[in-house]
């Protein structure tokens, strides 16, 4: 944005910035290419057989990133706001998909004392779970809005903010208040059982795709492709476009404003909802913090893939999950800094494309 | 009158199901017990009895009652009465339902606790007042009901008696008191005013903490590490209109500089406080002159989550097994050094509380005089508009890298004395929850002002050291108060006022804008 300003340009710290940042860049770029020659072809630390199922992990929890940044996305692209609160709607997500299978094991079927609901209808039980948790999540996104936010959308921007950082405390607290804080463990149906999966043979040892992860990673595909075209081809996607570019005119042109606001933040919380459930399926670790590491994490892949922009939210989630996964053994680093090598890579893609991957550039009124 | 009746059901609903998230949450057994603490009775076990616990139900039905009647649009006691009754009788409903189902539990002897954490039979029959299942929930509607009809009777007797309803003669006064004590600080007294305030602080501050004990010299002395913590964080943000999320890490810097040159391990150092006080507050600066180089284009919310990853990288490097012998690993630092003065070593509390009210008059003072000069004013221009601020002459990348440094030499300041007081610190003190007590502080407090900061200081850190009481519930009251107080008072507790130029001829009193704060 800079460079509409000639004004700008010869100010010596400007010119200071445009010498830095090439030569960070080569610094970055010779690092990154010294650590991955390293890596690959003087160490051999790794064989193919771990960078598949590195790569396998980071797809997987990618979709699962996209699906929450979707989110994010979309509710920024309407009201301007960062939805801290959004992780927390997916924890109760997850909560409820471990409920709902809690259940149905508990649910005996016929005379059979071992056959449970889960494992004599599992295609049944795993759609009431993906129904429940998103409703759940949908209701919790939708009471949000209602709640926290309307009131305030009229108020500076950092106000919504702290609103959405409280209501994410309330809730982190209230779930742990409710269901305890120790980890539950979720109870798949035999047919999604963690750990299965096809085997194939690389190099001689056998990488596993676990059938979870794949089931995990089409149907966020399916979802994400299907809300791409409810929002590119629908009346209402049209509608929440409308009031994304500009909420006066489109109040104007007919479009009912608070309803369209409201019914994004529930599809955003059905959305984060089906990634709760997902990650209740394929990592079963469920309690009261789940949401925020993810959260924050999508909110990375947001911003990442351009914030407000639905096609850079789903490939900064992939980018972001397949790269954090993927990247500390390429650049021979611990893994415990996977976390380390993801924001760096935000803040290297940021420094130089300051809106994103695939974000445009922003109308002043909206930074 | 119908209007009213929906409304009051509307209300009364959602009171009900207001309740039964308390009662899931244990909330009335712990209003029990502060009830029965309160009467002077013996509490034993984590129940309280019945008739506290009715107590409570009691309360919430009147707080039902009175919050339909308040809104209740007819004006006579027999509507408020029956708002009220309606609110009540919705709320018992709910109540009910849920009652007859932790009822059933009871009866056929299923333990759901691994569910719902609070649902002991003791618990569910405490509910249930002892009761059956089916007349227990029912003596909760009854409850209910009669304090929802009560709640509203009060608000019309007090309608009635005082022309006004509850809620508006309340407002009322607090608007006027307020007001008398802002003219007062307008007007003549001006100088008088502050000068006994000062004075009246500079007291406190002196003889307080020989008299407190150590627990609430800590207290406040963590309150005042936070005071500059938020003047820091309010250069970076309320003046410069930076949002910043990760501000801990700079915190973290001048804390592991003090730890690691006045800790025997793992450096063994030693060298004393003072040196590594500066050398904590110069390399925070400097890493806030680091992080802003390359990141100054970014304006907004890229800006917010860069800052955020920074403070997440600091944190997780100090917490990896990767720097376990140059600073400590997970473990931290342990046994710092204190201070000496004159040769004199700070070894009590009430010697570090000292130090820090001597940091954070400091503090005070450099923002105040900050926020009045060339300086401050052209970070507010760059706040308002960036734009119009660089075509009017402003350097506004040279601006907004000094506000991250200086912000972040504050941090560094504070994060040395935190470290050297507690003796001890580690990564898990730097974590992203800090970084957003510190943001809501300012927030709560009223962006941009220094008495903002120190009352929401107050508000965030201290409370909670106070409301002991309320130990599992602290953070989630923290969060719905945090929620509340942003729908109340968008502004803070302090709103900052705009500087406004008058021209002596001009000679209007107080021509502020009712707008306060416009960060964007």
């Amino acid at each position: 944005m800079n460079e509409t300003l000639p004004i700008s340009i010869t100010r010596k710290g400007v010119n200071l910035l445009k010498f830095l940042r090439p030569v960070l860049g080569a610094i970055i770029l010779l690092f990154i290419v010294y650590r991955l020659s390293q890596v690959l072809f003087v160490q051999h630390t790794y064989g193919p057989e771990t960078w598949t199922r590195l790569i396998i992990a980071g797809l997987i929890i990618g979709s699962v990133y996209a699906l929450i940044a979707i989110g994010y996305t979309l509710v920024y692209g309407i009201l301007f706001m960062i939805n801290f609160a959004h992780g927390e709607v997916m924890m109760l997500g997850a909560y409820t998909c471990f409920f709902v299978f809690e259940a149905f094991k508990n649910i005996k079927v016929g005379t059979d004392p071992v056959l449970t609901f889960s494992n004599a209808y599992p295609v049944v039980s795993i759609i009431i779970a993906f129904i429940l948790g998103m409703s759940v999540s949908a209701l919790t996104g939708y009471l949000l809005e209602k709640i926290a936010y309307r009131p305030l959308r009229k108020a500076p921007r950092l106000v919504p903010l702290i609103s959405a950082i409280g209501a994410s405390i309330f809730l982190q607290n209230a779930a742990q208040l409710l269901f305890s804080p120790q980890l539950r463990d979720v109870a798949n149906p035999e047919i999604l059982a963690r750990g299965a999966g096809w085997k194939i043979l690389i190099n001689g040892s056998s990488v596993t795709i676990p059938y979870t992860g794949v089931f995990t990673f089409l149907l966020s595909l399916l979802l994400l492709v299907s809300l791409y075209i409810v929002v590119q081809k629908t009346k209402f996607g049209r509608a929440m476009r409308a009031v994304a570019l500009d909420k006066k005119t489109a109040s104007l042109m007919g479009i009912d404003v608070d309803r369209t606001i409201s019914l994004t933040f529930l599809i955003s919380g059905a959305l984060a909802g089906a990634a709760g459930v997902m990650w209740g399926i394929h990592n079963s670790m469920v309690y009261y913090y789940t949401g925020f590491i993810p959260g924050i994490k999508a909110f990375t892949a947001a911003v990442l893939g351009g914030i407000g922009n639905l096609p850079g939210a789903m490939l900064g989630g992939l980018f972001l999950g397949i790269i954090e996964s993927v990247g500390p053994a390429a650049l021979g680093i611990d893994f415990q800094l996977k976390d380390v090598v993801a924001f760096l890579l935000l803040i290297v893609v940021l420094t130089f494309r300051p809106s994103g991957l695939l974000g445009e550039v922003l109308a002043e009124e909206k930074v | 009158m119908k209007t009213t009746a929906v409304r009051s059901l509307r209300t009364g609903l959602t009171f009900g199901a207001v309740n039964v998230f308390l009662i899931l949450i244990g909330f009335n057994a712990m209003i029990g017990i502060l009830l029965a603490k309160a009467l002077g009775a013996q509490v034993i076990t984590s129940i309280p009895a019945v008739p506290y616990l009715a107590a409570y139900t009691g309360l919430i039905g009147l707080w039902s009652g009175l919050s339909a009647a308040w809104k209740c649009k007819g004006t006579g006691v027999a509507c408020s009465v029956l708002a009220g009754f309606i609110s009540g009788l919705a709320a018992g409903a709910i109540t009910f339902l849920f009652c007859l189902g932790i009822g059933w539990l009871l009866v056929s002897r299923i333990d759901f606790r691994n569910y719902l954490t609070i649902l002991s039979f003791d618990f569910i029959s405490g509910v249930l007042m002892g009761f059956p299942p089916l007349s227990g929930a029912l003596v909760n509607l009854g409850i209910l009901a009669a304090s929802g009809a009560t709640g509203g009777l009060l608000n019309g007797a007090v309608h009635v008696s005082c022309g006004k309803r509850l809620g508006q003669h309340i407002t009322a006064w607090v608007r006027t008191v307020t007001g008398k004590v802002r003219g007062f600080n307008h007007g003549k007294g001006h100088l008088a005013f502050q000068i006994g305030g000062i004075a009246i602080l500079a007291a406190a501050v002196i003889f307080l903490p020989l008299n407190w004990g150590s627990y609430w010299n800590y207290v406040a002395g963590t309150v005042g590490l936070y005071v500059i913590l938020g003047l820091g964080l309010n250069i970076i943000v309320g003046l410069s209109g930076q949002l910043v999320l990760g501000y801990i890490a700079f915190f973290a810097i001048g804390a592991y500089t003090m730890a690691l040159l006045n800790s025997p391990v793992p450096h063994n150092l030693m060298w004393g406080f003072w040196p590594a006080l500066v050398l904590g507050v110069l390399l925070a600066a400097l890493a806030g002159l680091l992080l802003g180089l390359p990141i100054i284009r970014l304006r907004g919310d890229y800006l917010a989550i860069v800052t955020l990853g920074f403070g997440e990288i600091i944190r997780i490097l100090l917490k990896s097994d990767v720097l376990t012998d140059f600073s400590g690993g997970p473990r931290g630092i342990q046994n710092i050094n204190g201070p000496t003065l004159f040769g004199r070593p700070f070894n009590s509390d009430i010697q570090f509380m000292y130090l820090i009210a001597v940091a954070v008059v400091l503090a005070a003072f450099i923002y105040n005089r900050l926020q009045r000069s060339r300086t401050g004013r052209a970070w507010l221009s760059i706040r308002e508009d960036e734009t119009a601020a660089r075509a009017c002459g402003v350097n506004a990348t040279r601006y907004k890298l000094l506000a991250l440094a200086l912000g972040a030499a504050f941090a560094g300041l504070a994060g040395a004395i935190y470290a050297s007081r507690n003796q001890f610190t580690g990564p898990e003190e730097h974590s992203l929850m800090a970084s957003i007590n510190v943001l809501s502080l300012i927030i709560v407090g009223g962006l941009g002002n220094v008495p903002g900061t120190i009352l929401g200081a107050f508000a965030l850190k201290g409370l909670p050291e106070i409301l002991r009481e309320f130990a599992n519930y602290r953070l989630l009251t923290f969060g719905a108060l945090l929620v509340f107080m942003m729908l109340s008072r968008p502004d803070g507790l302090i709103p900052s006022r705009r500087p406004v130029y008058r021209t002596p001829e001009e000679s209007k009193p107080d021509g502020n804008e009712p707008e306060g704060n416009n960060v964007s």
